[in-house]
């Protein structure tokens, strides 16, 4: 049987688990009034960066970004992306920090801030993905004319790379990154000897 | 450089290692148009169907065509992203990374996919309601509710089948 001291520590998480999920989720509703826009001004950036000409659109209307180009025809479509699907993952993200004991002592806080800013680059691309594969798929002759078949396939791996892979796996490889003393303790691998 | 080569050498950091390597291995495996023909879609319309089978013990007349969920009063396409199979991947790759007998890992697959399957049922069933009775509330439901507990759920088996069976044996 696991040793009553680990039992103790892993039963501790599991019950602060669900009382750190709604704290999570409460700062997750509570910043996304600002945190859409910002996300959807940053991957407008990035997209134009290294475009030519720039004129990649992305816009913040309530929970989606709108997606299109100013060098296109207004009617020529706009893509509707629901930003929730791509920034969801910060509350299981913050929920399993939340719910380790004293989540910022020792230092931790400087991993959590290069784990957001990571989370939040993920967020940046996952939308920059997006936009890319609408302008080259979605545009009809422009798109053709304008992306090749390798554009397109390498566009089409990237999104779905960050649509389900990504964004389903980040909040658990940074979660053990940002304490892996703590997490490996919580589970006893602190006491398997090395192989 | 040196400090990541003392980590890698650690149970911890081979244990990492090994999880980033099976889970970039499994989900390109599931990306693959074969599989993805021959082994996520069928999948997804066995989750229609067992969601069906459960809408209909609480007397709804749920149909199931491909994927599609449908009743007189609400109907629910299910997608690759809702069948549960990424937080079954998470799930299965942190156990077969983690070192542990191949019976234990045996096990705790078993157990895991059964356990998600039936909260992926649950979520399905929950977000067919919400569709009926608050529509305004389906996609928050969809998304950053049952999306963020599946991944929370994964995480939570793991941590319960590392706990309970994988590690055990060095307590004793």
């Amino acid at each position: 049987m696991p040793s009553p001291e680990r039992t103790d520590s892993l039963r501790r998480y599991l019950r602060r688990l669900p009382v750190a999920a709604i704290v999570a989720a409460v700062v997750w509703v509570a910043v996304r009034g600002f945190y859409n826009p910002a996300l959807c001004a940053v991957t407008q950036f990035v997209a134009r960066v290294y475009e030519v000409p720039a004129a990649t659109l992305i816009m913040s209307k309530d929970s989606d970004a709108l997606v299109g180009r100013s060098d296109l025809r207004a009617d020529s479509g706009w893509l509707k992306v629901p930003l929730t699907e791509i920034n969801f993952n910060l509350v299981p993200f913050l929920a399993l920090v939340l719910a380790v004991p004293r989540p910022f002592a020792g230092g931790a806080w400087r991993r959590l801030l290069w784990a957001l800013a990571a989370l939040v680059a993920s967020h940046v691309l996952a939308l920059l993905w997006e936009s890319k594969c609408f302008a080259a798929f979605s545009l009809g002759a422009w798109s053709r004319a304008t992306y090749s078949d390798l554009a397109r396939n390498v566009y089409g791996a990237l999104r779905y790379f960050f649509e389900i892979p990504v964004t389903f796996t980040l909040p658990l490889l940074l979660w053990v990154w940002v304490y892996p003393e703590r997490v490996f303790s919580l589970v006893g691998l602190d006491r398997l000897k090395t192989a | 450089m040196g400090a990541w080569k003392g980590f890698v050498a650690t149970p911890a950091g081979k244990f990492i290692v090994r999880y980033v390597i099976v889970l970039s291995v499994g989900f390109f495996i599931l990306a693959l148009h074969p599989v993805n023909d021959n082994v996520v879609n069928p999948y997804t319309t066995f989750v229609a169907r067992e969601s069906a089978a459960a809408l209909r013990l609480f007397g709804e007349h749920a149909t199931v065509t491909g994927q599609m969920l449908s009743s007189p009063r609400f109907s629910v396409a299910i997608y690759n992203g809702c069948n549960g199979l990424e937080a079954i991947l998470i799930f299965v790759c942190g156990v077969v990374a983690f070192p542990a007998t191949w019976r234990r890992r045996l096990l705790g697959i078993v157990g895991g996919f059964v356990a998600i399957q039936v909260f992926n049922v649950v979520r399905v069933v929950s977000l067919f309601y919400t569709g009926i009775y608050r529509p305004q509330w389906f996609n928050v439901s969809h998304v950053f509710i049952w999306q963020s507990l599946v991944i929370i759920l994964a995480v939570v088996l793991w941590l319960a089948w590392v706990h309970r069976y994988a590690v055990a044996r060095a307590d004793r």
